[in-house]
């Protein structure tokens, strides 16, 4: 039987975000380690809320993502391999899919590559962006083919570098139009903003008229500020409906 | 650098509002109790909006209660804190000292310099509980200052080392939602960094200081180009907020997210369209 992120919270498949959210805060509150510190089967509600945690994430991943990944061996340990020192995980989660995606299997179709852009896939497959980015400013500016600013883009996005990552999938793209999977890249890189803008629509941009509230509430915040660095009179509260 | 991640009031219930402000009240009063008055000074709405996001994560308990202000002595207002605020008040404090320091290098503010000692006096005199991310913060904000004093006008690297500052203090427990909340934090901070810049570039430029958006703003579809980059911002920042199990009071974070930040973008847009109209028929003229 094929795993079952969506039974692990008892909710179907076509449950709302509202209710995949509640259905988890209820059963992690039950499960949640610290709410199981007297429990004489505390080492099972570990496991139960360690359950639980993975399915969740994986659901939101995928609705957010648009897209269902392979099974659950999802985000096993990829995107925390980057180095630096940082303490949290590289920017690119949720990246690593895409290389399933784009077929990465082109890699075994005997594409001739230079080696170190060879070594540059490697480095990004396995979650090594630094160790990428590094690899592919070594080399010199007569080797940037399509590959090369393909590779870039995804190593720029690894390391939460989005703008350079835009323009270098573009870069790619520009080079060779037919190559689809430069195409999917810089695809996916646009469609966060189709994404936000979906979901912005049922919350309102502020455009209208110029006599739209919410500048008078960016007026009262900049009110604040002069009336506090002039004499320090303003104690925080700002206005109030009545001030308007 | 603060003033950007506020409400959409136009677009807010009555009802939601008053939470809002009651956290910003909450988070006033606390900032008075361990600062005094020149802590309360660094109140603003960007760091209300975190305080949010993670009590509609975390769901602590909460102390409601009322408090009357001096700017309005005849009204009470419903405050609501938690143990966020106080950490909040604490970040606020810390990043506000930063930003007095580094006005004080910049354009030689007294009042930033005085301010800046003033509060770090007041800091380190706290016991901290997490004094760890205090560090990490202030490492942080020291590679920020750094930089950009050296005038690296790379726009993923500056606005990313701000977005690491936000990121430290956004992902505040060593927990299962660190790694989001890390990187929500950090595209929100390069959100702020690059609308500080949008709002800045032609005083920057006159004046000869350090602004990334300065290359693109010589070439034609500027607008278009910073509008792009900073939806994009957003939107990674919101898919990491979506994953979140937030329910409590999550129609306000979303009024902030996907609406009222773009409030100080529109401002900013629409002056800027005005005097080039102006500039055009002044010139015909």
């Amino acid at each position: 039987m094929s795993y079952d992120p969506y039974s692990v919270l008892g909710v179907s498949r076509d449950a709302s975000e509202e209710e995949i959210k509640k259905a988890y805060k209820a059963l992690s509150r039950k499960y949640h380690p610290d709410a199981n510190i007297d429990n004489p089967n505390k080492d099972w509600a570990e496991e139960k809320f360690k359950e639980i945690q993975a399915a969740y994430q994986q659901i939101m991943k995928e609705r957010t993502e648009g897209y269902s990944y392979g099974g659950q061996d999802y985000g096993s340990g990829r995107g925390n391999g980057y180095g630096g020192g940082q303490s949290y995980g590289g920017y690119g989660q949720g990246f690593g899919d895409f290389w399933q995606q784009a077929g990465w299997q082109e890699q075994t179709s005997g594409y001739e590559e230079e080696p170190r852009l060879r070594a540059a896939g490697n480095y990004l497959r396995n979650g090594y962006y630094r160790e990428a980015r590094n690899t592919l400013d070594g080399m010199g500016e007569h080797e940037k083919t399509a590959r090369w600013y393909y590779y870039s883009a995804m190593a720029y996005m690894g390391l939460g570098s989005n703008v350079a990552a835009l323009e270098h999938a573009g870069k790619a793209v520009a080079l060779d139009p037919r190559n689809m999977e430069y195409q999917l890249l810089l695809q996916r890189l646009q469609s966060g903003g189709q994404w936000y803008e979906s979901r912005q629509a049922a919350y309102g941009y502020p455009h209208a008229g110029s006599n739209d509230l919410c500048l008078k509430v960016c007026l009262a915040n900049l009110f604040c500020n002069l009336c506090c660095g002039g004499g320090g009179l303003c104690f925080g509260g700002y206005g109030g409906r009545g001030m308007f | 650098m603060f003033g950007y991640i506020v409400i959409n009031q136009s677009e807010m219930k009555f009802k939601e509002y008053d939470v809002y402000r009651s956290y910003y009240c909450g988070l006033c009063q606390s900032l008075k109790e361990r600062y005094g008055r020149l802590g309360q000074l660094s109140l603003n709405y960007d760091m209300t909006f975190i305080l949010m996001l993670l009590t509609g994560l975390y769901e602590p308990r909460e102390q409601e209660a009322q408090c009357r202000c001096v700017a309005h002595p005849f009204e009470k207002h419903p405050t609501r804190r938690n143990l966020f605020t106080d950490y909040v008040a604490d970040m606020t404090v810390l990043f506000s000292c930063y930003k007095a320091e580094d006005d004080w290098e910049d354009e030689h503010s007294l009042k930033g310099l005085a301010y800046s000692r003033l509060l770090e006096r007041k800091f380190r005199k706290k016991p901290l509980l997490y004094a760890e991310k205090v560090k990490n913060i202030s490492l942080a904000m020291q590679d920020f200052t750094d930089a950009e004093k050296q005038g690296n006008a790379d726009i993923d690297t500056l606005a990313g080392l701000f977005g690491r500052v936000m990121a430290q203090i956004v992902s505040c427990r060593e927990d299962e939602w660190k790694d989001n909340l890390a990187r929500l934090g950090f595209f929100l901070g390069k959100f702020i960094y690059l609308l500080d810049a949008y709002e800045d570039i032609e005083q920057d430029i006159k004046k000869g200081t350090c602004n990334p958006l300065r290359k693109r703003y010589e070439e034609p579809g500027f607008e278009e180009e910073c509008r792009q980059i900073l939806t994009m911002m957003m939107s990674e920042c919101c898919k990491e907020f979506e994953q979140l199990p937030i329910l409590q009071n999550v129609d306000i974070l979303r009024n902030i997210l996907y609406s009222g930040v773009w409030c100080r973008y529109e401002i900013v847009r629409r002056k800027r369209m005005k005097d080039s109209a102006k500039e055009v028929t002044g010139n015909e003229l």
